[in-house]
């Protein structure tokens, strides 16, 4: 029988481009150690640690070896969860399975990475299987390597994105100007939440659309920044839940699926999967599952927010609608109306996102943390003014790992 | 079919990967204070554990240290354990036959709980043993680096 679990705290670092003044294992504590005072759960009540962060990222190869005693888990199990561009995401669904099963009451997940640490972009984008990921992709779509190379430069995830932008603008009849809304959106977002790296109060979709355009579609002000930073969560099983918290953030439904798409196993590698980028049957599938463990039938009606793993703002839009909160080819015109503003009908990434914060281990769990902020009616700032029964977060792992859906709510499920 | 030469050798990547690692601000203390011949440990104000380098949160009590809680060690202490090492690497992954055997320890130095390991120089493997009082020796020039600290001695 699985028990009920919730996210009773949260902690996080402030994010920005240089942490110097704190090595890996410090900046991971301090998210630790604000969680746990969020959640008023002492140490001693810690029973195991979820941890996580890009796999070869940062360049220590088993930094849970190095930081495990600064996050208070000597004696303690501690498992280090390592799903590329999804990692966050997977940490924090990875907290819920020993909560779930009974086998241990309060679980600390935390997920970060430390651009700051690596000497290049090189460093950061260029450990081989995600440089080589990219190399296919590109390959499978005929880039030549000049332009894969200036794309590394933005972003690993890029040489991806664009091609996934276009496809999308192609079905949809979404325009470039939309992209602008929605980057112009996250920074707005961003400076209402004192956590995130690149703010920029007022930011209009005009500002955005002065940018230099790198790669089409994307110009500058579209991309994600490289964010240093840390988030954690404790999870508890129900009674502790009820005890701590006012308004515990209920774990209801979770699932993680890929596709041939991810998998590069795409047409042009002989495999027979989907070609287009957009297509996203890994996040489809796992919103459906999620949906199903979750009791909720229609997520348009269901589902009050969502925070979305878009390091590019075409991405806002295609999981929006994978995840089934509008109908196919319509989340351009739900942003155009304004209904995924903070004020919205559907608000979207109203912490402004990965858009706007990307420390990419830690970015799929911060979707996490934020939902569990808006349930908990912790989000200060950029709290949502609608209430917040049931959210979903996203998580997205570039051309090679899994999508995670978690649906997260203010009551334990069905 | 195709000659020899139309295949490429692939001998390096299109991109570096090099890394500048944050020590954090403990550990620069540390470093900077090397220049003045110092050493500099912490005292954990929860449980009173002394960590050799200094560090910002106690892995044994959970406390936060802070600046404050910084002390000076006296660069002597006790051999806890060693061993003698008689292969190096040659900075390009390759093992090389050392001429002489080194000795590595691990010292606890006075006033700290922490171990840290070191060179042990100026005495014969065979004459090491377990409790054997070393004495911290710098370089000439100490410049805030960890190669200020040249090695331990018996003192
Ligand atoms: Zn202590």
């Amino acid at each position: 029988m699985k028990r009920n679990a919730a996210i009773i705290g949260c902690g996080q670092t402030k994010h920005s481009s240089k942490r110097r003044d704190v090595n890996v294992a410090e900046m991971v504590s301090e998210a630790v150690y604000n969680a746990l005072e969020d959640a008023q759960v002492s140490m001693r009540e810690v029973d195991a640690f979820i941890v996580g962060n890009m796999p070869g990222f940062g360049g220590i190869a088993q930094p849970e070896q190095w930081l495990g005693d600064w996050i208070g888990a000597a004696g303690k199990p501690v498992i280090r969860i390592a799903t590329g561009g999804t990692t966050g995401g997977s940490v924090g669904q990875g907290a819920y399975y020993p909560v779930a099963s009974g086998l241990h009451d309060v679980v600390v997940a935390v997920a970060w990475e430390k651009h700051s640490d690596s000497k290049e972009a090189g460093a950061t984008s260029g450990l081989l299987h995600v440089g080589l990921g990219n190399l296919f992709h590109a390959a499978s779509y005929g880039l030549n390597l000049k332009n894969l190379m200036a794309m590394s430069m933005v972003g690993a995830a890029a040489g991806v994105a664009v091609y996934q932008a276009v496809f999308y603008m192609h079905r949809s009849g979404c325009t470039i100007e939309h992209f602008d809304m929605v980057a112009a959106k996250a920074r707005r977002n961003a400076a209402r939440n004192k956590y995130a790296h690149l703010q920029w109060p007022g930011c209009t979709p005009e500002d955005i659309a002065e940018t230099e355009l790198l790669a089409y579609p994307f110009r500058y002000g579209h991309i994600c920044p490289a964010s240093d930073g840390a988030s954690a969560i404790v999870v508890a099983e129900e009674n502790l839940a009820r005890k701590k918290a006012r308004r515990p953030a209920w774990y209801k439904g979770l699932a993680s699926y890929s596709d041939e798409e991810n998998q590069l196993q795409s047409e042009n590698f002989g495999g027979v999967g989907v070609l287009d980028p957009s297509e996203q049957r890994g996040c489809w599938v796992s919103a459906m599952k999620a949906y199903a463990m979750a009791g909720i039938k229609d997520p348009q009606k269901e589902i009050d927010m969502a925070e979305l793993y878009q390091p590019f703002p075409s991405q806002e839009l295609i999981f929006a609608e994978r995840l089934g909160l509008f109908d196919e080819g319509t989340a351009w015109m739900a942003l155009e109306k304004g209904e995924t503003d903070i004020n919205g009908r559907m608000p979207l990434d109203p912490s402004g996102g990965v858009n706007a914060t990307n420390a990419i281990g830690s970015s799929a769990m911060q979707r996490i943390l934020e939902c569990a902020l808006q349930i908990m009616g912790k989000a200060e700032e950029h709290q949502v003014p609608k209430k917040v029964s049931n959210a979903v977060a996203h998580g997205w792992g570039g051309v090679t790992n899994y999508s995670t859906v978690t649906v997260l709510g203010d009551s334990p499920g069905r | 079919m195709k000659s020899e030469s139309e295949i490429i050798d692939v001998k390096t990547l299109p991109f570096t990967a090099n890394f500048i690692w944050a020590t954090g601000f403990m550990m620069q203390r540390f470093i900077e204070e090397l220049a003045s011949r110092k050493i500099l440990g912490v005292k954990c104000p929860g449980c009173g554990y002394t960590y050799v380098p200094p560090r910002s949160r106690c892995g044994k009590c959970y406390a936060k240290i802070e600046e404050e809680n910084l002390v000076t060690l006296s660069g002597k202490g006790t051999l806890v354990s060693y061993t003698t090492g008689h292969v190096a690497l040659d900075g390009q992954g390759n093992f090389i036959d050392l001429q002489e055997p080194a000795i590595i320890g691990a010292i606890k130095l006075e006033d700290a709980d922490s171990t840290i390991f070191m060179p042990i120089e100026g005495i014969e493997p065979r004459d090491v043993v377990e409790g054997l009082k070393v004495e911290l020796q710098w370089r000439e020039e100490t410049k805030g680096e960890l190669e200020d600290i040249r090695c331990f001695k018996p003192a």
